[in-house]
């Protein structure tokens, strides 16, 4: 269909009174709710909490790192401290925070569906996942755990005394949590799709977000049931995983990283998901090549399932093992470069918006580059002797989870907002705390790589041995500082939004997509008033003509931007 | 907000279709969908158990004869037997519910619970024995065991032997369970005639369910109680 | 239109006769399977075939996978199921077997590409199979009894 049509099938641009936020208003209605939309709400309530309690532990490790001689904490609270900032920011933020979120809210909503394929079993993950943070949250006021987010063994099945069973119930709650989100991802992509809505006409985050379905279904369980040999390990002396007791601790690496590898591309393909989405909006151009950006996301599933023994290149695995998984490192490269390249190409000779969302999205292509480029680094098998277990690993997989996947998921946050909340937030504020982001992030981690290189290991909490490295460290913990004023600043100004932020329309970016052209801002409860019919291709942006004078307008008389202008 | 059923005026066999599904094709292939995307998960969740017990045997393969001379292969294959049983009555159900006999449909249902229970009952005459014996691994383990002489193999090598043997079991015994509970509410949604249930489909995920606990012990039992020398 | 290309009315249903005829050949294979693994040890005839522990292996375990087949076809009734049902049936059990990647550590572990490192001992996990059924202890890389590698 064309615009035309889009216009005359579009709701009214009078917000009808009913959306799924005041359908209801009880506290029973939230918690008992099955709407999809209401989930992903209960969700971002949920992972903002563990992301500020991750927080407050990084703060913590940063403030301690400042002095060279470890003079705040203990070695024993260190090591809690590290370890409750990693198991909380992986295990309750990262990994839910884009799919249990935005992939929640939109994906129905792209594939022109009323709900989820199971509305109960999502909420059952999301009760799985409270459940799992309360478990490791009650793990860490009865004493905290000290054997790292990776729970090696055996510290963590025979030496360790602090609660690591607790904890380690609580992440299995909370796998099962993402495992049901991914059964529900892949029915809802196969069988609920909208008339006419084939799969090259699905938009790319729907795609990413099947790539990350599947990793969830076939990495996850196999984490799931190491994590129950080691609690078994614990509690009876199961001899598995422990050298004393016949077993052999490279085995739980082994398993470990098979889910945990695939997990790095859990937390990454949603965000490469959004980032299509945004460059592709505020470029008003197709996405380039939008069959390679599909294929690329299941390429990097399927890729990203046999390359996870790059972790133990020093883990007394074999040196035939290691050449392999070296080699296959490599070829996970290529997948995630087509990305970037084609996102660049779309912006070239796009008519580029640099509003918020789009700020956080070229953040996150600068940062996800050199994440992905010292990634290579540690993938080949010399220099990762050098690299491995120190701040260059550090520095390398913050530059992927956090100047990646926070960056995305930010950045998605304030591109589907109006459409989540039906209020527009401070443009102005926006942009600046993208920028203090991208300025904290950068002053944050860019220090480590290179005290990394000059060999501070990670997980210490002193470097006596080497104090000219303290000015690294300052500027870190500096910068950390900086990072964590970008952090609270949408907090303020998107609660206040809420508040009193003007109202939105149902299209404020014009963009393209079902959820934008198709349903009001927020959508009712059952997602549209009729069901939708797709014609169009997706990121059909050349149809917009009158785009310079959509922007110029934009924002400035707040009653006439909308999708009908 | 919730969701509320609503009954399909075109729908054949006047099953409920959930708010979310245009029709009842929808549903019932969306939920087939969704139960193998989750047996798929299953086959993942038993994975690392099958491939640890591969690499130890294959590092100690004389010792794990020596060890699984402990288990009881005829106790093994009556349960193999009763859950290769129990599968064929599941089938059967199945088989009833696609052509609306819910009669020979609960008698099968039943039979398969019998069935199940069963199982677990010769299990806890296996478990018992080894609890006994002090082969479960834990502080008291020992190897060779209570009232035995010197039977060759090494303490460690039997403790993982039987840490695998009680998890890999355990676990599936575990699945058991929940397919006993599945199974049981199922026949008593069927008996009070709920309006989600009057179709086959409901019959047929709980059947794929049980069908996956089957698979997991064709292959367990060989592997625990048939080690060749 | 997802969800109508499939839109056929009446399901495929399984007749009695193909359960019973699944079944007789499930039990059948329990029987052969317990008597392939068994028959050595009970018959004194049969003594020479006791050790073969690769051949007796790769009987049960194919005997196995073929019951598998059996009942994942015929009772899960993927036989008759659409192509996406197959598509993730098979990759299920596929999958699987990438865990089995790690097998290339474990077997490689003896074996190293650069010379002059055989002085090293080899592996911290060499397999060693014949320590393990008769002595009481387990033997360890580095201590003496490393007749065979003679360095």
């Amino acid at each position: 269909m064309s615009a035309t049509t889009v216009i005359e099938q579009s709701p009214p641009t009078e917000r009808p009174e009913k959306n799924y936020l005041n359908a209801d208003h009880t506290l029973r209605s939230w918690i008992w709710t099955v709407d999809h939309k209401r989930i992903a709400v209960l969700y971002l309530i949920s992972v903002t909490f563990m992301f500020f309690l991750g927080s407050i532990a990084a703060a913590v490790v940063r403030f301690e790192l400042t002095s060279p001689w470890g003079q705040m904490l203990t070695s024993e609270t260190y090591n809690k401290m590290f370890t409750a900032h990693g198991v909380i920011m992986v295990f309750f933020f990262i990994i839910p925070a884009i799919p249990a979120v935005l992939g929640n809210f939109l994906l129905p909503i792209m594939l022109g569906a009323r709900d989820l394929a199971f509305p109960r079993i999502n909420l059952l993950s999301w009760y799985l996942y409270v459940a799992g943070a309360a478990l490791v949250l009650a793990s860490l006021a009865l004493g905290g755990i000290d054997a790292g987010w990776t729970f090696y063994t055996p510290l963590s099945s025979l030496y360790s005394n602090t609660q690591i069973t607790l904890a380690l119930v609580g992440i299995f709650l909370a796998g099962f949590s993402s495992i049901l989100t991914g059964v529900n991802f892949i029915a809802t992509t196969h069988k609920m799709r909208a008339p006419g809505l084939t799969w090259f006409k699905m938009p790319l985050f729907v795609w990413a977000h099947y790539a990350t379905a599947i990793i969830m279904i076939l990495g996850t369980p196999v984490v799931a049931m190491t994590l129950v040999l080691v609690i078994f390990e614990r509690a009876f002396k199961f001899g598995i995983f422990s050298p004393e007791l016949g077993g052999d601790p490279v085995l739980f690496q082994h398993l470990f990283w098979f889910y945990s590898h695939p997990a790095v591309y859990i937390m990454i393909l949603p965000g490469m998901g959004v980032i299509s989405e945004l460059i592709s909006c505020f470029s008003r151009r197709r996405v380039f090549g939008y069959e390679f950006v599909a294929f690329s996301s299941i390429a990097i599933a399927v890729i990203g399932f046999v390359v996870w023994g790059h972790h133990m290149f020093l883990s007394s695995q074999s040196v035939l093992q290691g050449i392999l998984f070296s080699l296959l490192t490599f070829l996970v490269a290529i997948p995630s470069a087509i990305k970037i390249f084609n996102w660049t190409m779309t912006m070239y000779k796009g008519s580029v918006w640099f509003s918020t969302p789009m700020i956080y999205a070229l953040g996150f292509m600068g940062l996800f580059v050199i994440g992905g480029l010292t990634g290579l680094h540690l993938g080949s098998l010399a220099t990762d002797v050098h690299l491995t277990g120190t701040y260059f690993i550090v520095a390398h997989f913050h530059f992927v989870m956090v100047g990646g996947a926070i960056m995305a998921f930010l950045g998605g946050l304030h591109f589907w907002w109006p459409k989540m909340f039906g209020k527009m937030y401070s443009e102005f504020w926006g942009r600046l705390s993208a920028m203090v982001i991208f300025l904290g992030f950068n002053f944050t981690f860019f220090p480590q790589f290179m005290v990394g290189y000059l060999g501070m290991p990670r997980r210490y909490h002193f470097y006596y041995f080497a104090p000219e490295w303290q000015i690294y460290h300052i500027l870190s913990s500096a910068g950390a500082t900086i990072l964590g004023i970008g952090f609270l600043m949408p907090a303020f100004y998107l609660t206040a939004s809420l508040i009193k932020g003007p109202k939105a329309s149902s299209n404020p970016w014009g963009a393209k997509g079902l959820e934008w052209e198709q349903t009001t801002s927020p959508p009712p409860t059952e997602n549209f008033h009729h069901k939708p019919i797709v014609m169009d291709d997706p990121y059909d942006y050349d149809a917009i003509a009158d785009n310079d004078d959509f922007r110029a307008h934009w924002g400035k008389e707040p009653v006439k931007y909308g999708g009908d202008n | 907000m919730a969701a509320h059923a609503t009954t399909h005026p075109t729908n054949p066999d006047e099953s409920e279709v959930y708010f979310q599904y245009e029709d009842i094709d929808q549903q019932q292939e969306t939920y087939i969908v969704g139960m193998w995307t989750f047996i798929v998960q299953e086959i993942m969740f038993f994975g690392p158990l099958f491939l640890i017990y591969t690499l130890f045997r294959w590092k100690f393969q004389g010792g794990f004869y020596t060890y699984s001379q402990k288990l009881d292969y005829v106790l093994g294959g009556v349960n193999t037997m009763v859950l290769l049983f129990s599968s064929f009555t599941m089938a059967l159900a199945v088989h009833y519910a696609q052509k609306k006999q819910t009669k020979e449909q609960l008698r099968c249902l039943g039979i398969t619970l019998a069935c199940g229970f069963g199982f677990l009952i010769i299990k806890a005459f296996e478990y018992a024995d080894k609890f006994t014996h002090s082969l479960f691994p834990n502080n008291s383990f020992i190897w060779p065991p209570h009232g035995y002489e010197y039977l060759g193999g090494n303490p460690e090598h039997a403790r993982l032997f039987f840490s695998l043997y009680f998890a890999t079991t355990g676990l599936h015994g575990l699945h058991v369970v929940v397919g006993m509970i599945c199974i049981a509410s199922l026949m008593i949604l069927t008996v009070r005639k709920a309006p989600t249930i009057t179709d086959y489909v409901p019959t047929e995920i709980v059947g794929l369910y049980w069908h996956f606990v089957d698979l997991v012990w064709i292959f367990l039992y060989p592997l625990y109680y048939l080690i060749p020398k | 239109m997802a969800h109508v290309e499939h839109h056929h009315h009446g399901h495929h249903i399984t007749p009695i006769s193909v359960l019973i005829r699944t079944f007789i050949i499930l039990v059948g294979l329990m029987v052969l399977t317990i008597v392939a693994a068994k028959a050595p040890y009970w018959f004194a005839s049969l003594e020479p075939y006791r050790g073969l522990w690769v051949v007796t292996n790769a009987i049960a375990l194919g005997i196995a996978t073929i019951k598998a087949v059996f009942v994942v076809s015929e009772f899960m009734g993927v036989k008759y199921a659409t192509n996406l049902i197959k598509v993730y049936a098979i990759g299920g059990f596929v999958w699987f077997f990438l865990l089995f990647i790690m097998f290339v550590d474990y077997a490689s572990r003896p074996w190293e590409p650069v010379k002059g490192w055989e002085n090293v001992p080899s592996s911290a996990f060499p397999r060693n199979k014949d320590n393990d059924a008769g002595t009481p202890f387990p033997q360890y890389p580095g201590e003496a009894k490393h007749g065979k590698d003679g360095h």
